[in-house]
């Protein structure tokens, strides 16, 4: 067995962080399971951190572990993009625990780690086995942490869709690979793409079965139309720094693992996928952005702009043109879109909880009664609709001009009308902080200090991604994105 | 001369934003000093870079250039310069902007963030007039679109919200078009070339080239010319394109509708002269005939619309579309002299559509309301406001010794000489456009006969006249248009060199 000899080391984060989170549960335990538990939440910041840290150093040079796990740069970086984005994640979520007592604090930190673990191998993986592993911690731990607020109908309500249809889904998905491996006798993500311009031509039909189940499934997971019906209630739902969890993090890892089950597996034969995909995409794009303009809850429209965001993703993907170009363009869009929407959520969840309110109506006023957290949605708004200065504009920019030049002009204008219509209600939400008086009853707000904190990390990042963008895509450019 | 002079230029205000926002709220008027300063500092660099400007020299000046975001198969440039068609628009967004900071005084709400948007949004209209790289303009002209978005929002009249939302759709529908427009050029011209650019010296050298003419088709170059002219026209603003336009206007406080019409509108035409004329110019010519018509469309339909407006505002806001045909007009002539009165048209109806606002302004903030017929004998209570109100009017008009003058004489008789090959009915359409001409003065002159003279409406009867304060737009403004009227030369030398080598790409 080649596994046994292999460089074992380069799963260090992973089973570092792994070894974390039990650390984290076990303390959790021996402390009493109720109770305010700030060390806990400071605790696993500190192991995402530190397990980013590992991550780069033990995942520079790329490597497998017999040919299941495979470190390369685009497994690197979003892992990167990962750890940092349930680290924002576990930081916002710190004062929303403080206030909600029926919140097990240690339980819910440790579920975040396992989960940020499942999206860490889900994104290593060049397997279908170990892809499917992963997948399903992360999974599990959603479905988990979208009910934590347990004793709220609507929590449970959330929680009960998501693990009936992320079932579902993940059955999906498992009867497509079921198809691969009968094919091939293989599960080996390398070896399908081997075979695959000689399966197709063999067996066209049972591919096409295959990819329509795996896209299915997985497209259930990151909420592209038409299979993106459960995520509002989904998002609505859940426990707000929660629902910036879903739309962020999860949706991201996601949609690495469909890039690499397309791009390697299905590589070969792109001709035969690649309008699907754009059609798939144009339609995640309108859809999002069209049903978006009528929400009156935050949360009901975040989770469409967020459907919307992921038509945006996808459509390097369609563009697949040259694949390392269309890898840039999405991991630049991903630390863009993680930066943005958890800067966002942060502020949400934070003005949500204090008006106990979750209408766009609860940010009235905001302007007068905190300038920071008003200006900073500003940022975090406008770079979601792709407005200039900020990461959003230049991650579409680029995606943009990656779809000019693989000629789907079609596309292309249809990412830029349906941005435009996104001003909309971007613009709506700012209408309400700058343009209305705050209720009566409101007082000044004080942010906190993680949620300023969080905040501010988040603009830097928004702005610093736009200004010195040069950098990312400098050392983007020069790497060799997948190995296997 | 001071190195990189036109980012100094570009980003002090973007500085000036930033100490303001450092400054507490409560000290209102250290934060109108700091606008001030900021914007006047600005203006005095902007008369720098005129004064050392070199005028018989034809391309662009003070140039900078320097790598930005490398993708790899394009990069996005930081890539300025000057040349005569933006010199005098440079200046006029300097000028229109710190007079307009000045005419903010009246402004007592929010003030901090009121000055904050001012002069991020003279970063961006600065930023458009200089940048040479598409991605560069594409930036700076969206970034504009933000502040004015929130100073009409929050500052402007009753119906704000309405107007701030139509005028960020109207115009972001237009930057997505242009968006579009700019990267099939891009595209395009790096499959013909070989060589990815985004300069539009480049592109235009380019586009300009026979050797590939079989990769850029005509009717490729047609499509492209037509989408851009949309893009921009949304922003000049063109009939059937222009609705926003009024809203805006209305709603928009004093010294954003001054911004608004002196230098937002011509961000546009600075466009389709740029990118349109300058990178296609044998479409430009093409095309010619039908942007000369739509030209007199604008001047008729703006002046018959302005002619029936019951609020002054509104009326100056229609006026300001149908003076837009003017430009259209003299460009689409593709003759020196009308390439200069499109040009001339730009920076004077700059000043001229800044101070008619402003005098609107003033004279609402003393009797609350625009109504013309609520507004007669104005001349009795505040003579000084209603003779600068009326100064304006016959600028507006085109009275001979302003700057109005100048440039409609210029652009009609560019159109009158027109080449029969670029315009078939070239004398026809000057006839039918000089129709303009007498609506315009029709408008203007009822207008100001129901304002300034006849009957006094009592309740105004004891209005305070001109502030010190207000003295410094309404004289700089005026002394302008007198300048220009009277000297059109000192214009005149600084566009020429540029303006024949618009006209000479197509042999006019």
């Amino acid at each position: 067995m080649t596994a046994f000899n292999a460089d074992w080391s380069l799963m260090t984060p992973e089973i570092v962080l792994a070894v974390l989170a039990l650390t984290v549960f076990t303390i959790d335990f021996t402390t009493g399971i109720r109770g305010k538990k700030p060390f806990i939440g400071t605790l696993s910041v500190i192991s995402l951190l530190v397990t980013i840290v590992l991550v780069v150093i033990f995942n520079q040079t790329p490597g497998t572990i017999g040919s299941t796990f495979v470190v390369d740069p685009f497994a690197m970086l979003f892992k990167i993009v990962i750890l940092l984005g349930v680290a924002l994640v576990i930081v916002n979520s710190m004062s929303y625990l403080d206030k909600h007592d029926d919140m097990y604090q240690g339980e819910f930190y440790s579920l975040l780690l396992f989960a940020a673990l499942g999206a860490m191998l889900m994104v290593s993986s060049a397997d279908l086995i170990t892809l499917f592993i992963g997948l399903e911690i992360l999974s599990i731990s959603s479905y988990c942490l979208a009910g934590f607020r347990k004793h709220q109908a609507k929590s449970t309500e959330a929680a009960l869709k998501y693990v009936i249809l992320g079932g579902t889904a993940s059955a999906f998905i498992l009867y497509g690979m079921s198809f691969m491996y009968g094919l091939t006798g293989s599960t080996s993500l390398l070896e399908i793409g081997a075979a695959m311009p000689t399966l197709y031509a063999q067996y066209p039909f049972l591919i096409m079965m295959s990819l329509f189940f795996m896209v299915a499934g997985l497209g259930f997971k990151i909420s592209i139309v038409p299979f993106h019906m459960w995520a509002p209630d989904v998002y609505e739902g859940a426990p707000t720094p929660i629902t910036g969890f879903l739309t962020a993090v999860s949706k991201v890892a996601g949609f690495a693992i469909m890039i690499r089950i397309l791009a390697v597996g299905f590589g070969g034969i792109y001709d035969q996928w690649y309008f699907v995909i754009a059609v798939i995409a144009a339609l995640t794009m309108i859809v999002g952005n069209t049903v978006a303009l009528v929400q009156t809850n935050i949360k009901r429209l975040m989770a469409y702009s967020g459907i919307a965001q992921a038509g945006y993703l996808l459509v390097p993907l369609a563009a697949l043109l040259n694949i390392h170009i269309s890898l840039s363009m999405i991991v630049y869009y991903a630390f863009a879109y993680v930066f943005m929407t958890l800067g966002a959520f942060a502020i949400i969840s934070y003005v949500t909880e204090k008006e106990n309110d979750e209408e766009i109506s609860s940010f009235a006023g905001l302007y007068r009664r905190s300038p920071f957290l008003a200006h900073s949605m500003t940022v975090f708004l406008v770079s979601m609709a792709g407005l200039p200065i900020t990461a959003g504009f230049v991650g579409k920019v680029y995606i943009f001009l990656g779809v000019m030049t693989s000629q789907m002009v079609w596309l292309a204008v249809i990412m830029i009308v349906t941005s435009t219509i996104s001003f909309f209600y971007y613009f709506g939400i700012i209408k309400q902080m700058y343009m209305r008086a705050p209720k009566e009853e409101d007082s000044m707000l004080k942010a906190p200090t993680s949620i300023s904190l969080i905040v501010t990390i988040s603009l830097i990042g928004t702005f610093g991604l736009a200004l010195f963008a040069n950098m990312l895509t400098n050392y983007m450019n020069g790497l060799n994105w997948i190995i296997l | 001369m001071i190195p990189n002079i036109l980012t100094l230029l570009v980003f002090l205000p973007l500085l000036g934003a930033l100490i303001v926002l450092t400054i507490p709220n409560e000290h209102k008027n250290v934060i109108r000093s700091i606008a001030g300063i900021t914007s006047f500092v600005t203006l005095i660099i902007s008369i720098i870079v005129w004064s050392n400007f070199n005028r018989g020299l034809s391309g662009m000046q003070f140039a900078e250039n320097y790598t930005w975001i490398d993708l790899g198969f394009v990069s996005f440039n930081y890539e300025l310069g000057v040349d005569g068609l933006s010199m005098p628009l440079l200046v006029l967004t300097t000028i229109v902007t710190f007079l307009a900071v000045v005419a903010s005084v009246t402004i007592k709400d929010r003030v901090k963030e009121y000055f904050v948007w001012m002069l991020i949004l003279l970063t961006g209209m600065l930023g458009v007039f200089v940048a040479l790289d598409m991605f560069l303009f594409f930036l700076f002209f969206e970034l504009t679109l933000i502040p004015m978005f929130f100073i009409i929002g929050i500052w402007g009249g009753k119906e704000r919200e309405y107007a701030a939302f139509k005028f960020l759709i109207y115009t972001g529908l237009g930057s997505a078009l242009m968006l579009i427009a700019f990267f099939a050029m891009f595209y395009q011209g790096a499959m013909a070339s070989g060589q990815p650019t985004l300069n539009f010296l480049a592109l235009a050298e380019i586009y300009g080239n026979p050797a590939y003419a079989g990769m850029i088709s005509n009717a490729f170059k047609a499509g492209l010319f037509l989408t851009l002219f949309i893009a921009f026209a949304v922003k000049l603003p063109i009939f059937p394109f222009h609705t926003w336009l009024p809203d805006a206007h209305v709603q928009a406080p004093t010294a954003a509708s001054m911004i608004l019409a002196g230098v937002l509108l011509k961000m546009g035409a600075y466009g389709l002269l740029r990118v349109g004329f300058g990178i296609l110019p044998d479409q430009a010519a093409n095309f010619a005939y039908l942007i000369a018509i739509l030209g007199v469309v604008n001047i008729i339909y703006g002046a018959l619309l302005a002619l029936v407006q019951k609020d002054l505002k509104k009326l100056v806001a229609y006026s300001s579309i149908s003076h837009m045909g003017i430009v259209l007009l003299g460009a689409a002539s593709f003759t020196t002299s009308g390439m200069q009165g499109a040009i001339f048209q730009l920076v004077s109806h700059g000043f001229i559509a800044a101070l008619l606002f402003f005098m609107v302004g003033a004279i609402y903030e003393r009797t609350h309301t625009r109504m013309i017929e609520e507004l007669g004998g104005l001349s009795k209570t505040i003579p000084i406001l209603a003779g600068f109100l009326l100064a304006a009017a016959m600028a507006s008009v085109g009275l001979p010794g302003m700057s109005g003058f100048v440039s409609e004489f210029l652009a009609f008789m560019g159109i009158f000489w027109a080449s029969p090959d670029v315009i078939p009915a070239a004398k026809t359409i000057a006839v039918i456009a000089a129709l303009g001409i007498i609506l315009t003065a029709a408008y203007l002159l009822w207008a100001m006969q129901r304002t300034t003279f006849g009957q006094l409406h009592q309740s105004h009867a004891h209005l305070e006249d001109a502030r010190p304060i207000e003295y410094v737009p309404m004289v700089c403004l005026l002394g302008l248009i007198i300048l220009i009227g009277v000297y059109p030369a000192i214009l005149g030398d600084v566009i020429n060199t540029t303006v024949i080598d618009i006209v000479s790409k197509i042999g006019g």
